[in-house]
């Protein structure tokens, strides 16, 4: 299973360093404005077509580009019950603080878990090799923090089980 | 070597050269435009134009009458004249745009400058004595989409133009208050204001980035966000013949002999094209990487181990890029020289930095140009 993950990683960074090549972009539908194109959505000539690279059914990354911005939407991988909880409340707690990461979208885009929004503004102050080497590294560590989690509550659970069974 | 001026952190928008290249104007991603004068081996800022209220996207300096002329996001355009004192001073230019102004251009003999805008139209604007202001008269259709890049025939008359709806198109903007009666040209011969004399898809989509007429106004050469260089010869019927490369997309370009273009974009670096008539072909990089690459191995091994002590990890790339621009490059501009023969150019990078590219290295180092 992990040999797609050399491929899976190496094709989304592909698309996302021809995809992070956004420039400053003033609004053409209203005057002295300047939002991600990405977000608005207003004019279909802006917008690139929308890539989806998944390694499986239930792991994907949604590409989508535009002339000033870029929307990256991640799908991770859930096997059980106690790995979606995990998932969401760890996604919860970043996106709570969506703005310290700057690049954090607050809600994920629909049928995802967490999503990226990186603008013309954000490449004008960072390097733009850097922003994709923070987002695959994001997410080559997710899935082991993840599943690192999950083997802490489960040693802990047992651990408390046994204390209390104890008694008996 | 390219000679490397950093003019601090914020990116370059946009510059523009003097007659001599004494002097520079440039604007530091905000409202303000500054001119820098050469003096003592540095350049020092002689003076800030600060007129507009928004960023400033465009800048053009005419060489003859020494004027500026700036446009801004805030559907603006100023000309600026040099008082005896010193100091520049502003004419405001009645655009009559709704958006943002995206890029600006004097003719060829400085009597007009073209703006295009969101507005999907192109201000082309020509000074009227009676009244002591520019006016401008507007070129709307076939546009759909805002104007990118823009660029004048050599004829004074005729105009290029590039933009998001993935079309260039030349245009006539005959102007009879100031324009003598063109002769025909390779691209037609009835031109009244605004007809459109050309129109080129650019391929398969992507927004044309920046446009450029050749030195004898026979050709135009375009780039686009599919990474294409494409180039009309309208003397060949116009004939239209594209090269789709594997770099990042380029976003500027300028001729710099009758058959070579110099473009630049996303990859941080400049590279030399040329057309033959049949094809387009790389001639050159003008970034050599290849003398940084020696000197790299050498000292990996002990940067190795300094990140793995300071960081604890065990890569070792480096955050800095191998080219001399850290940031994708913003306009190309001719430094020493004319279209249809330069020395040098200059770039500007979102890196805030300068850099003057010597092309003469490229005939020295034996490489075919034609």
């Amino acid at each position: 299973m992990s040999t797609t993950l050399q491929p899976y990683l190496k094709a989304v960074r592909q698309t996302l360093t021809a995809a992070i090549c956004v420039e400053n972009f003033s609004s053409q539908v209203v005057e002295r404005h300047n939002k991600p194109e990405v977000e608005v959505r207003t004019s279909k000539e802006l917008l690139l077509t929308p890539v989806t690279i998944s390694r499986n059914d239930k792991e994907k990354v949604l590409i989508e580009g535009s002339i000033n911005s870029l929307r990256i939407s991640i799908a991770i991988k859930q096997a059980d019950e106690i790995e979606k909880i995990l998932c969401h409340k760890f996604m919860r707690f970043m996106m709570m603080r969506a703005e310290n990461f700057i690049i954090l979208r607050r809600k994920p885009v629909e049928g995802y878990d967490i999503s990226f929004l990186v603008t013309n503004f954000h490449t004008e102050q960072m390097f733009k090799h850097k922003l994709v080497d923070f987002i695959i590294h994001f997410m080559e560590e997710i899935d082991k923090e993840i599943s690192e989690m999950k083997l802490a509550v489960n040693s802990r659970a047992r651990i408390s089980a046994e204390e209390f069974l104890k008694r008996f | 070597m390219p000679d490397t001026f950093s003019f601090g952190i914020d990116p370059l928008t946009c510059h523009a050269w003097n007659h001599d290249h004494s002097q520079l104007a440039l604007s530091p991603n905000n409202h303000e435009v500054h001119v820098y004068k050469w003096s003592d081996g540095k350049w020092k800022l002689s003076d800030v134009l600060a007129e507009h209220v928004q960023r400033v996207t465009g800048i053009d300096w005419a060489p003859k009458s020494n004027r500026i002329v700036t446009c801004g996001v805030d559907r603006n355009a100023y000309v600026w004249t040099l008082q005896p004192d010193g100091k520049w001073k502003p004419a405001l230019v009645i655009l009559r745009i709704n958006r943002a102004a995206t890029c600006v251009k004097w003719s060829p003999l400085e009597t007009k400058f073209a703006v295009g805008s969101g507005a999907r139209l192109i201000s082309v604007c020509y000074f009227e004595q009676e009244n002591d202001w520019w006016v401008s008269k507007h070129i709307k259709k076939p546009i759909r989409s805002t104007v990118t890049c823009i660029d004048w025939h050599p004829n004074n008359i005729l105009l290029a133009c590039g933009s998001s709806d993935f079309k260039a198109r030349v245009f006539s903007a005959y102007i009879k208050e100031v324009d003598e009666k063109p002769n025909a040209t390779s691209w037609g011969s009835k031109m009244p204001f605004g007809n459109l004399m050309a129109e080129f898809s650019n391929g398969s989509g992507g927004w044309v980035h920046g446009i450029s007429f050749s030195a004898s106004g026979e050709k135009v050469a375009w780039v686009g966000h599919d990474s294409s260089i494409s180039v009309v010869n309208a003397a060949d019927g116009s004939k239209l013949t594209t090269l789709k490369t594997d770099s990042l997309p380029f976003v500027t370009l300028t001729w710099i002999k009758e058959n070579n273009i110099v473009v630049a974009g996303y990859d941080c670096s400049p590279a030399v094209f040329s057309y033959d008539g049949e094809n387009v072909v790389l001639i050159a990089r003008l970034d050599d990487s290849e003398t940084k690459q020696q000197q790299g191995s050498k000292f990996s091994a002990m940067k190795h181990f300094r990140s793995l002590d300071n960081r604890a990890t065990v890569e070792s790339n480096d955050t800095t890029l191998e080219t001399v621009h850290q940031n994708t490059v913003t306009q190309v501009t001719i430094y020493a020289g004319t279209k249809a023969n330069c020395t040098k150019c200059s770039t500007s990078g979102i890196d805030g930095q300068l850099v003057i590219w010597d092309l003469r290295s490229l005939e020295n180092s034996g490489s075919n140009s034609a």
